[in-house]
């Protein structure tokens, strides 16, 4: 099996490091182990894997301060390691650059989607590969036409209003990744809407009966609580 | 001048007040000096003498030293009434005259009962506190009980079924193998969400953590729940929500959680349970209802009265079916909902099965400043 890519994990414990290694290379990575951030620092410029993942409770020192020094110099992918009880935690390490999280406890197929999206994203930047060549976004019955501006569902125009295109364009190009209220908010309707939750949670509402078959049993765009949303990775 | 002011505000306030605290016991102060002067007004109208006006200012007093906090605004009151009874109601009218016979021994009557009544009063208040704490405190040895139980059951089938694969690796099938690998990782499960209710119990009832609240849209914390609980469970769930969106003020990461807890509750406790339903609606008194309802055998008629009455209260009996008690579950989603200034309910369907229900406040609701101003930024 050819290898898909080279992780460094940084994670203190080593329980949950050797079990993360060992889903990575039964699925064909490679993985690099390391349980501080000193060496994480050194280990990043002399190997320049092609994705992190970063526990942020690390015994030398903080992981957003890794993940900081790390930005300065490269954009390669991140994915950050929290705890569950602290969204506050992960908007800033999202806010910080980092790619993605994922949170304790986490399944192996979790684990294994955040690494595949990440990496993705990196080698064609800001977008999907599909997207940049078809000018289309298909996810099961979504169908998302960047050329048209439309939004299809199972074959019909779904009528979305422009910032609803906007908000589910956007999601698309990044699908299957998290994007932070806040981003949102900022990319459809500038700096001066910012901390105004409210008109994203009444536009994703509006989507969400556009789209979804029951709003509450979302199929495409999910609710990352006190984080964003995500779209569905493309077929 | 700043200094001196905050040295006396720290002498006379035991604690500091919020601000809404100071508007509240101000008021009263000023409030009870009007009344007073209203009433004495009204006497010297009518005729009466002027020895009444001492008394009635001496109730004022009272009244406002019991009913404010800390000593300070009845001694505020105190010094207002000598001055007030001094100018405006003893002859000379309007004019201050201290010489008069006896005005001394009003005054001081008045700062005695301003500052025993304002003793008295704090102490009830401490004794308060006191019972309050001695409540918590028998709260919490509940809670260890339960926590005990409940921690030593799995990590017993834990380290059980571990070392039976390892001591018997080749004994046992590979079938068998897997199922007690199968129960490790479920019993971790259980684990982890119980960690997570127990930290939310202390979090909440220390008082210690507030609330993180802010406006969340309700379909989107249950359809989130829903798809948390699909990764761990098979029975269906259906879920409803109304065409309104309907925003809640909520922590939403407890909310998703009493959400959980009340779905694990149907597969861990209702009998023959098919089906999960949780739906979502808007009282006609302006509260928005979650409910989750299952088509099981309902809850027994003897526990259902008491089912949220004590804290804890199934932990200690034994399970028939020797699986978990939901006794920790069920009192964090009921500190949690209360902490929320919403309630929670549960009834047995006609058509079979139960249903429990919790209702939360549409408006943001003033319970002392708890929570307010915690909008999370995301």
């Amino acid at each position: 099996m050819a290898v898909k890519g080279k992780v460094l994990i940084v994670e203190d414990d080593r329980a949950i490091s050797n079990f993360i290694r060992r889903v990575l290379e039964a699925n064909g990575y490679e993985a690099l182990m390391v349980n501080t951030g000193r060496e994480a620092n050194s280990m990043l410029s002399s190997h320049c894997p092609d994705l992190v993942i970063l526990d942020l409770g690390l015994p030398d020192m903080d992981g957003m301060e890794v993940l900081r020094s790390l930005r300065r110099w490269s954009l390669m992918p991140v994915v950050v390691v929290s705890a569950r009880t602290d969204e506050r935690e992960k908007v800033s390490a999202l806010d910080a650059g980092a790619d993605d999280y994922i949170t304790k406890p986490f399944g192996t197929s979790e684990l294994l989607a955040r690494i595949r999206t990440a990496i993705r994203h990196t080698r064609t930047t800001g977008g999907s590969e599909t997207i940049a060549r078809s000018s289309r976004f298909t996810a099961r019955g979504l169908v998302i036409d960047y050329d048209k501006y439309r939004v299809y569902i199972d074959g019909r125009d779904a009528n979305l209003t422009q910032n609803e295109f906007k908000l589910v364009a956007l999601l698309g190009r990044y699908a299957g990744r998290v994007l932070t209220y806040d981003y949102l908010i900022r990319e459809i309707w500038g700096p001066n809407k910012a901390y105004d939750n409210q008109i994203l949670r009444v536009n994703m509402a509006n989507i969400r009966r556009k789209i979804e078959k029951n709003p509450g049993e979302p199929e495409y765009i999910f609710t990352e609580v006190g984080v964003g949303y995500r779209m569905i990775e493309a077929d | 001048m700043k200094d001196v002011l905050r040295y006396l505000r720290d002498a006379l306030i035991p604690r500091r007040q919020s601000r809404g605290e100071i508007v509240r016991d101000l008021g009263i102060t000023l409030a009870l000096l009007a009344a007073a002067a209203l009433l004495c007004a009204g006497l010297n109208v009518v005729g009466e003498s002027d020895s009444a006006v001492p008394l009635v200012f001496v109730l004022a007093v009272l009244l406002t030293a019991r009913f404010t906090d800390g000593y300070f605004y009845g001694l505020f009151a105190t010094i207002a009434s000598v001055f007030g009874v001094n100018y405006a109601f003893t002859y000379p009218y309007f004019e201050f005259n201290f010489s008069l016979t006896g005005y001394p021994l009003t005054t001081v009557t008045m700062f005695a009962v301003s500052l025993v009544v304002g003793m008295l009063t704090e102490q009830v208040k401490r004794q308060s506190r006191i019972q309050a704490e001695a409540e918590r405190e028998k709260m919490k040895a509940n809670l260890l009980r339960s926590v005990s139980h409940d921690l030593r059951t799995p990590l017993t089938a834990i380290i059980g079924s571990s070392t039976v694969v390892l001591e018997h690796y080749d004994a046992l099938s590979d079938e068998e193998k897997k199922e007690l690998v199968w129960q490790v990782r479920d019993d971790a499960q259980g684990l982890v969400r119980l960690v997570e209710n127990i930290l939310s119990i202390t979090r909440i009832n220390d008082g210690a953590v507030q609330l993180k609240k802010s406006p969340e849209a309700a379909e989107e914390i249950a359809a989130e729940a829903v798809n948390k609980f699909r990764k761990n469970h098979t029975m269906p769930v259906r879920v409803c929500v109304p065409d309104e969106l309907l925003m809640v003020p909520m922590d939403a990461m407890l909310i998703e959680q009493v959400l959980g807890n009340l779905m694990e509750n149907v597969v861990i406790h209702a009998r023959d349970a098919t089906a999960i339903e949780l739906s979502i609606s808007c009282t006609r008194d302006g509260q928005v209802r979650f409910c989750v309802e299952d088509d099981g055998r309902g809850i027994d008629a003897e526990i259902l009265p008491r089912l949220f009455e004590e804290l804890f209260p199934h932990a200690q009996e034994a399970n028939a079916d020797g699986r978990r008690s939901m006794g920790i579950g069920l009192s964090a989603c009921m500190s949690i909902v209360k902490a929320h200034g919403g309630h929670m309910y549960a009834e047995n369907r006609q058509q079979g099965g139960a249903r429990v229900c919790f209702e939360l406040p549409l408006e943001e609701v003033n319970d002392g400043g708890e929570g307010q101003g915690a909008d999370r930024r995301g």
